[in-house]
């Protein structure tokens, strides 16, 4: 009975608590949960949606008795890294501030109790929840099948945690992108002038980062890196340089064995699984988790910090 | 008391090539229907949005029942319904959807939210419209909807900019309507060019040129402002009694009157004389030279006549200003 009574009162408290959360919350969620539906009835995000799964298709078929599973997994990240999706992803982020929805979202949201900052924050979350959302739908069952599934190449070393780094790397880019897009955006205000000159940076982005030897946190240096990333953290890898020859010739030696008795057998021999040099980094010195989530978390914060003051200071 | 809404110099120039608000200052009395009046251009729709925060002011200051107005004035936000001029709406919405986003952006909760919603649209007359999505509204269909919208935070504060704009003879009855009616509960501004909505539901109103307030004030001081003390007479009768009657009515002290259009006298009492004893007398005379009177108005449209006179007047002032 005290103890009901102690009790009582702490979860009274607790529950208008959570309630007074909802209710200052509400806002940020309605305009999140609209924006989500609409960006989910675009064609746009319909279409990619199609193309990001038969591209994945395809690439798993091409490739399933070439490449080992971690090849076979940075091969499904990269459309996501370098070409195409980056094109579609920087879209997704340009279009919630731009001149031609100004009005509308001055007349119909802005007009309302909402602050310009929690409206941005808000429109932001939607599209990188929607990004994210289905960048995940389209590779997790993928990996889960490359993994799971008896594939006719030679065993590899992926661990669980070095497929959620890898997917938390190119969540972290993909996060970057949108951010990117909605700074842009929000400065030029004209989105098809924000896509083209965002194209125009994201492509020769690994020559202005050499400038500051920051290449390491390229694209294309990443998709190269993810293959160790999944078998192995990074700095592990490059201090295991040794144990990593190791193995190579270790695989050298097992292929020529399978060979031997396939050939004394009579059997068909194992196929050979394909090690192609694109997806297969060699070098880590620089790399580490921790700096590829600074490299790209601080310029994400950067960049909504710096929309939202710019939007701040726009007359809609 | 605190006036619902007060501006000291207002003043927004747009990219230091076009003053859109120039000086404004005005206080809008609580519990009004007051009537924001200007030609197209004049600045009224600025003016609603800087009070909105929508826009930020080049100079001066804004305050809405004493609060500032600015782009993170949630406070003030909330205490206004705005409707926009032909509203854009999400097409992809249903008209509870959409009120019901906006409930939430209100910060609603659901027990209030959902009855309110409900009354609203029967309010509004969009009952029978509720399982279709709003892209296939007409702009009549638009506007109640946006008035819906502008009230469901119950705001004391209504700002409607044009809201009879593109509507056909019912549905503007419907507005004008509810204007008045809101105005016995809430402090109304309706911004238009339209005189005669101004002439049927305003108590107060400002009148902007170019920018400028170049009047506020209630209707009365308008019209007895400009209009002094104007009498039209339509009278039946041959036209050279007409004109005998003119000229005996301006031998009269204080009264000038010339004949209009043939059949109208119009008659202007001087300020000082008593407008009763003078249209007693043009009125006599009207049955000694044989006329008889038709039809009798105190001052023709004289709203629009206020309104012009101030529009001629503030552009020959201009240099002297």
């Amino acid at each position: 009975m005290v103890s009901s009574a102690e009790t009582s009162p702490a979860a009274a408290t607790t529950s208008a608590e959570t309630a007074k959360l909802g209710t200052w919350m509400m806002p940020f969620m309605a305009i999140l949960l609209h924006d989500l539906r609409s960006l989910w009835q675009s064609r746009l995000v319909r279409l990619w949606l199609g193309a990001a799964l038969l591209l994945t298709f395809m690439l798993v078929g091409a490739n399933w008795s070439q490449f080992r599973d971690g090849t076979l997994i940075a091969s499904l990240l990269f459309p996501y890294l370098v070409f195409p999706w980056f094109f579609v992803v920087v879209v997704l982020g340009v279009g919630p501030v731009s001149e031609s929805r100004t009005e509308a979202l001055a007349d119909g949201i802005l007009s309302r109790p909402v602050s310009r900052c929690e409206y941005l924050l808000a429109t932001w979350s939607a599209r990188v929840v929607l990004v994210l959302g289905l960048y995940l739908v389209v590779t997790i069952p993928a990996i889960v099948l490359v993994i799971a599934a008896r594939r006719p190449v030679p065993e590899d070393t992926v661990t669980v945690y070095g497929i959620v780094t890898a997917l938390g790397v190119v969540g972290l880019v993909l996060t970057f992108l949108v951010s990117l897009g909605f700074l842009v955006g929000t400065l030029l205000r004209k989105p098809l002038l924000a896509v083209v000159v965002l194209v125009f940076v994201w492509y020769p982005i690994g020559l202005i980062l050499s400038v500051f030897s920051l290449e390491q946190f390229s694209p294309i240096s990443l998709s190269r890196a993810i293959s160790t990333q999944l078998r192995q953290p990074w700095r592990q890898a490059e201090a295991n340089g040794q144990t990593s020859a190791n193995a190579e010739d270790i695989n050298a030696l097992s292929d020529q064995m399978s060979h031997f008795f396939s050939v004394l057998s009579g059997a068909p021999p194992k196929p050979k699984a394909a090690n192609p040099d694109f997806f297969e980094g060699e070098t880590f010195a620089d790399f580490s988790l921790v700096r590829v989530v600074l490299g790209y978390g601080l310029p994400t914060l950067a960049a909504v910090f710096l929309a939202t003051l710019s939007f701040y200071w726009r007359d809609l | 008391m605190e006036p619902a809404i007060r501006t000291e110099h207002l003043t927004k120039i747009y990219g230091q090539r076009l003053i859109a608000v120039n000086d404004m200052s005005l206080e809008v009395p609580p519990g009004s229907v007051f009537g924001l009046l200007g030609p197209n251009g004049a600045g009224k729709t600025t003016t609603l949005r800087l009070l909105l925060g929508l826009q930020r002011p080049t100079a001066g200051r804004a305050q809405v029942f004493g609060k500032p107005c600015g782009p993170n004035a949630v406070g003030v936000r909330s205490q206004i319904g705005y409707l926009p001029t032909n509203p854009k709406l999400p097409g992809n919405l249903r008209p509870i959807e959409y009120l019901d986003l906006l409930g939430k952006l209100a910060r609603l909760p659901n027990e209030v939210r959902k009855p309110r919603i409900s009354a609203l649209l029967r309010a509004v007359g969009l009952l029978g419209a509720t399982d279709q999505k709003i892209q296939t509204f007409s702009t009549g269909m638009c506007t109640r909807l946006g008035i819906a919208a502008s009230l469901v935070a119950d705001p004391p504060l209504l700002l409607w900019d044009e809201p009879t704009a593109g509507l056909d003879p019912s549905a503007r009855r419907f507005t004008l309507d509810l204007i008045r009616e809101m105005g016995k509960t809430k402090t109304v501004v309706v911004a238009t060019h339209i005189l005669t909505d101004i002439d049927q539901i305003c108590g107060h109103l400002g009148v902007m040129h170019e920018g400028r307030m170049i009047f506020a004030g209630s209707m009365q001081d308008m019209k007895r402002r400009l209009c002094r003390h104007d009498f039209t007479l339509e009278l039946e009768g041959a036209a050279e009694d007409i004109g005998r009657l003119a000229r005996e009515v301006t031998d009269l002290k204080g009264i000038e009157a010339r004949v209009d259009a043939g059949r109208a006298l119009l008659v202007r009492i001087a300020d000082g004389q008593s407008r009763s004893l003078a249209l007693a007398e043009v009125l006599r005379r009207i049955d000694a030279n044989n006329l008889s009177l038709s039809v009798i108005h105190s001052g023709q449209n004289a709203t629009e006549n206020a309104y012009l006179q101030l529009l001629q007047e503030d552009e020959a002032h201009g240099f002297q200003r």
